[in-house]
């Protein structure tokens, strides 16, 4: 049997593991409240892209601008989003598998990659695989990106894709369904989808100043750095309550370790003292003899 | 006329306005009640919002704005930008600093991705600046 002392050395141990994950969980719960709110913040704008796009396209032809345009898929870029900092459950190796798996499909179609990684994490793994060609990977993302940090990575994007070095565009990111269910999800940004709607108003009254196609190559490039900025801020909130989660299992479990741990040095402190008294009897029993 | 200024981090104006002024692609414009439908390429710059007819032009408020796209109809505006900070919100000093830490980034730039991001923030900074500078002259 251990003794009491090395048993409660471990308890200690294991109690102030259980802070750091609780403390840890707690920053993330108020981190995920916050990443939630930006991602409805941001609805009106992908909305207004939506629907201006929608009156464009009764006065020219939205299928044929470059950025709708579908080509035969050549090369690919994928966009993989994960964190910077680990202790977040399965969030990086779900999209690590994902990211696996096309690249694997790729191979087999004779696809030529080439990736852009946000956070450390994914960059790691980028550099670890043979299959693709980094191009640019960024890092230490603020909690609430702007226009900023979302224009960089859709610049790098947008001018290969109208370059022609990249055939198709993807964002392989953390959907967040909801504070319990979160899906690693491949989304396309480029060639951008979008249904004519053959019902709607009618809008021939309306001026397009300097001219129709520079307003749509405006719409155009505001509805796929909106959905490029759904995904990071879906990605952001999936990573803090994924977090989460683990943390608190992590802290369940330590509490757990605590009370098994402290049940066992209760024995041993018991089994030392019947131990004693044994001796002592034996000892008085000697005596008497 | 309502004017709603809808950016990626929400909609920061959502209000009944007289009159507003913004950079496009064609040069400034300003917009009244009754404006005849308007499609337009808003360019980083400063958006100027004037609330009331009477108002003065010391009493518009100013908004740094990235680029954009400006939808008008007779009775609403609409400005979607991926950025706007009000003009209150700018502080000088910091623009002035970052705009001379982006200088030098832009100096220092070894490759395109550097040089990119150095030039977008070039052109934030002295956007923010003029704002700030259209603050001032309200305030003396």
């Amino acid at each position: 049997m251990a003794s009491t002392q090395l048993l409660k050395s471990r308890i200690r141990s294991v109690r102030s593991t259980r802070q750091i994950t609780k403390a840890m969980q707690l920053v993330a719960a108020s981190k995920m409240r916050r990443a939630q709110e930006s991602t409805k913040a941001s609805a009106p704008y992908t909305e207004a892209a939506r629907e201006l796009l929608t009156a464009l396209s009764t006065r020219t032809s939205v299928k044929n601008h470059p950025l709708f345009t579908k080509r035969t898929v050549k090369n690919r870029l994928m966009i993989v989003i994960a964190s910077d900092k680990g202790l977040a459950g399965a969030y990086n190796s779900n999209i690590a598998k994902l990211y696996v798996n096309e690249l694997q499909a790729d191979d087999a179609a004779r696809i030529k990659n080439k990736t852009i990684t946000v956070g450390r994490k994914a960059s790691q793994l980028a550099v670890r695989l043979k299959d693709t060609e980094i191009i640019a990977a960024y890092q230490e993302l603020p909690d609430r990106p702007d226009g900023n940090e979302l224009r960089a990575i859709l610049d790098a994007a947008k001018t290969r894709f109208e370059a022609g070095e990249v055939d198709a565009v993807d964002v392989i990111y953390t959907n967040f369904i909801s504070s319990m269910t979160q899906e690693a999800t491949i989304l396309r940004v480029l060639p951008a989808g979008f249904e004519d709607n053959p019902d709607q108003p009618n809008t021939s009254d309306i001026t397009y100043e300097p001219g129709t196609a520079e307003v749509l190559d405006g719409v155009a490039y505001r509805l796929i750095g909106a959905e490029l900025f759904q995904a990071l801020l879906d990605a952001r909130a999936s990573e803090h309550s994924m977090r989460m989660i683990a943390m608190k299992n992590a802290s369940d479990n330590a509490s757990d370790l605590i009370d098994d741990l402290t049940l066992e040095m209760n024995k041993a402190r018991q089994g030392a003292i019947t131990q004693e008294l044994a001796e002592i009897s034996g000892g008085v029993e000697a005596l008497h003899e | 006329m309502h004017l709603q200024l809808i950016t990626l981090s929400g909609v920061s104006v959502d209000a009944d306005i007289y009159e507003i002024t913004a950079p496009t692609a064609a040069g400034p414009i300003s917009i009244f009640p009754g404006h005849e439908a308007l499609v337009s390429v808003a360019i980083p710059g400063a958006l100027a919002v004037r609330y009331k007819k009477g108002d003065a032009d010391t009493e518009r408020e100013f908004f740094a704005i990235s680029g954009g796209v400006i939808e008008v109809s007779h009775t609403a505006v609409r400005v979607l930008v991926d950025e706007a900070d009000h003009g209150d919100d700018i502080i000088e000093a910091e623009s002035h600093a970052a705009l001379d830490r982006a200088l030098k980034l832009r100096s220092e730039a070894k490759n395109q991705v550097d040089l990119e991001h150095a030039k977008e923030l070039i052109d934030r900074h002295t956007v923010r600046l003029q704002v700030a500078g259209l603050r001032r002259h309200k305030r003396s």
